[in-house]
């Protein structure tokens, strides 16, 4: 989910992995100087930087479906009997969980990209796990919901 | 950063960016469209905010290719986060019979 709708990505990796850096072996950063010092930063090579920002824009599209999918389960399903508040049980962790990812996705992004101007290892994602355990927890609830409503 | 012509391996990139940019808007638009159902208010601001988003797609001038600046990236979190509090309002407060207001106020 990383760079959805990306899948060919041009030999950039999120987590740092050598091997995607040696697949571009000119992509070596132009020498170029950022002010706001620090340890010394140059300016990553411009592939770099768009693929982070494509994987910025994926996790916001995944933020966004997360919303719709919450919005979705409260106002369309039909409720579950005997179980009055269990769409909003779900459909609103849902509609957070959007919320937070998209923030987390643009802090992830400018770790990212500080990361790469000092040629250090990308730091790990928080958001692959967020995700999953929010739907993990989501899932159990939905799957307690129906179980409810069933025996009611 | 335009330069008279950029190297090819930079134009690939820089294209799928774009369309990755488009999605983005699309997406907002979808939701925007889906929203105007539930809540007319609400769906016309998402997809009003669907603009924005599109107008913050890099274009590259000329013949060179530009990259986002952290600041128009924001606009797109900024947005998400907009749309995910009209949502949680919609879906709190929306008029629908068994709304959860509705509920919390019943008990």
């Amino acid at each position: 989910m990383t760079s959805a709708g990306d899948g060919h990505e041009s030999g950039y990796d999120r987590h740092g992995d050598e091997a995607s850096r040696a697949a571009a072996p000119d992509a070596r950063p132009p020498e170029r100087s950022v002010p706001d010092a620090g340890p010394a930063e140059t300016e990553p090579d411009a592939r770099f930087t768009m693929a982070n920002e494509r994987t910025f824009l994926a996790w916001s599209r995944t933020a966004l479906a997360l919303v719709a999918a919450g919005l979705g389960i409260v106002q369309l399903l039909p409720p579950f009997p005997g179980v009055p508040v269990g769409r909003h049980l779900l459909g609103i962790p849902l509609i957070i969980l959007g919320a937070v990812i998209a923030v987390a996705a643009y802090l992830d992004m400018t770790r990212n990209q500080r990361a790469l101007r000092r040629d250090q290892p990308l730091p790990r994602s928080v958001l692959p796990r967020l995700l999953a355990a929010t739907i993990g927890g989501v899932a159990t609830v939905a799957a307690i919901v129906v179980l409810l409503s069933a025996t009611r | 950063m335009p330069s008279a012509s950029p190297h090819p391996q930079v134009v690939d990139p820089a294209n799928r960016t774009r369309l990755a940019w488009t999605r983005t808007a699309i997406a907002f638009a979808a939701i925007g469209g889906a929203m105007l159902k539930l809540s007319p208010v609400a769906g016309l601001v998402v997809l009003v905010l669907s603009l924005p988003i599109w107008a913050a797609a890099p274009r590259s001038r000329g013949t060179g290719v530009a990259t986002s600046s952290p600041r128009r990236l924001l606009v797109v979190t900024g947005t998400v986060v907009i749309v995910a509090l009209a949502a949680l309002a919609v879906a709190t407060f929306g008029h629908s019979p068994d709304s959860l207001g509705q509920l919390l106020r019943a008990r």
